[in-house]
């Protein structure tokens, strides 16, 4: 188990935001090394961060079924084409997203817009830009192939920029 | 996928060639649809990062206590675990029971660097050592809960109900069963062990007066009030032992 502490600030990460509402993220890494501790016998070696943030997901999935949550079913997409000034609406001109995001960054702000991806998209950003997972590690840990990671961690940052600034103009209207 | 979302793609995940690096370069110059992509990409990516928040002092003392704990149960109920071998299935048995024992072999060996590692890393840990084993457990645990940042201030006047931090632990110390409960009351937090058997008083503690079987005693930065009844209640809390006891009458205990 000595191998798994370094592996303690990934988990947290990932713990933070993938548990759900009632659940103590605290509680969830707790419970991933409980879980790893007690299925260490089964551990056929690889990579012991993946083995771990597989572990954090599942507990958080099967936790938030069990309080009856619908954790996984964030409706990102009809929220994000509410908003004002969604990407069909704003025209070409409109100011560059990436310096508004930049300008204003806000890290409940960023909460907020991270919350309205889409599932996918929010997993492989959580995974690899908060958690610090390498692309591989994280296809590993969600079970998909390396560059469909690649491409919803891209989509996801786009539109979480796209959001973030979108709720930067509309803070700055009357 | 058209060209630009191949070389996009390519180009996010470091895999373009120093040529292809240099085309794409080139192309960036030229291309408004694929610099903003990847102005935006690094925007979500700087924004996604701010997330990142350090881990919480104590929760890896937390969690190496609470493996601590999960070894030590299952050191003591491995071997009762093990099911009786008929003749029929006497090499699955064995096999059973081998895995039963390195399990447990496991467990002693995670137990002692865990119980190494909180004495070691935990304030006041070594001054559970000439405690019972029992009153040690719940010592130590009380101590790898984080002290509250402004210092507990907690106070007999408080109005507020307590509330439950966390799950319940279950430990099995010297065969003593006991389950440990964290509540938080008015901004202190307070483990509270119950036994059916009641917690071996330390040579160190006091007797409350007039509270029978009750004793008290202070650990590092806790102290501790146990009240020995048909259960056993044992609170450890950084309260003064003078308040201890209205703390303790304010935690359920069920």
């Amino acid at each position: 188990m000595d191998a798994t502490i370094p592996c303690l600030d990934a988990v947290w990460q990932v713990a933070r935001l993938t548990a759900g509402e009632g659940q103590e993220p605290e509680d969830l890494v707790q419970e991933t090394y409980l879980r790893a501790y007690a299925a260490f016998g089964s551990y056929r070696g690889g990579d012991m961060r993946a083995w771990l943030a597989t572990i954090c997901l599942n507990v958080a999935r099967s936790q938030a079924r069990r309080r009856r949550r619908r954790l996984w079913e964030v409706p990102g997409g009809s929220l994000l084409d509410a908003l004002p000034g969604s990407s069909a609406e704003r025209a070409d001109g409109a100011a560059d997203v990436a310096d508004v995001v930049i300008a204003g960054l806000d890290a409940d702000e960023v909460a907020r817009c991270l919350w309205l991806l889409p599932e996918p998209q929010r997993m492989c950003i959580v995974m690899m830009d908060v958690a610090g997972y390498t692309a591989r590690e994280a296809a590993e840990v969600l079970a998909c192939p390396r560059g469909t990671v690649l491409a919803r961690v891209h989509r996801g940052r786009r539109k979480l920029a796209q959001l973030l600034a979108e709720a930067g103009v509309s803070h700055g209207q009357p | 996928m058209d060209n630009h979302d191949r070389l996009l793609s390519a180009f996010l995940a470091g895999e373009l060639s120093l040529e292809a690096a240099r085309r794409w370069d080139e192309h960036l110059l030229e291309c408004e649809r694929c610099w903003r992509a990847v102005r935006e990409d690094w925007a979500g990516k700087q924004a996604a990062q701010l997330m990142r928040q350090p881990v919480p002092s104590g929760l890896a003392d937390r969690v190496a206590f609470a493996v601590e704990v999960a070894a030590a149960e299952r050191s003591v109920e491995a071997p009762q675990a093990i099911p009786r071998a008929s003749p029929r299935h006497g090499r699955r048995a064995t096999r059973r029971r081998r895995r039963s024992w390195r399990l447990a072999a496991a467990g002693l060996t995670v137990a002692s660097v865990a119980a190494g590692l909180i004495v070691a890393l935990v304030p006041g840990a070594h001054e559970t050592t000439d405690l019972p084993a029992a009153v040690a457990a719940v010592a130590r645990y009380a101590q790898a809960i984080p002290a509250p940042a402004r210092g507990p201030h907690w106070s007999p006047r408080v109005p507020a109900a307590p509330i439950e931090v966390g799950r319940p632990a279950r430990v099995v110390v010297g065969g003593q069963r006991i389950v440990l409960r964290t509540w938080r009351l008015g901004g202190a937090e307070a483990v509270v062990a119950v036994s059916g058997r009641p917690f071996p008083r330390p040579t160190r503690a006091r007797g409350v007066s007039g509270m029978g079987m009750a004793w008290t005693a202070r650990v590092g930065r806790l102290d501790l009030y146990c009240l020995n009844g048909r259960t056993s209640e044992l609170v450890a809390a950084p309260v003064p032992a003078a308040e201890l006891a209205a703390l303790a009458a304010r935690l359920p205990t069920g």
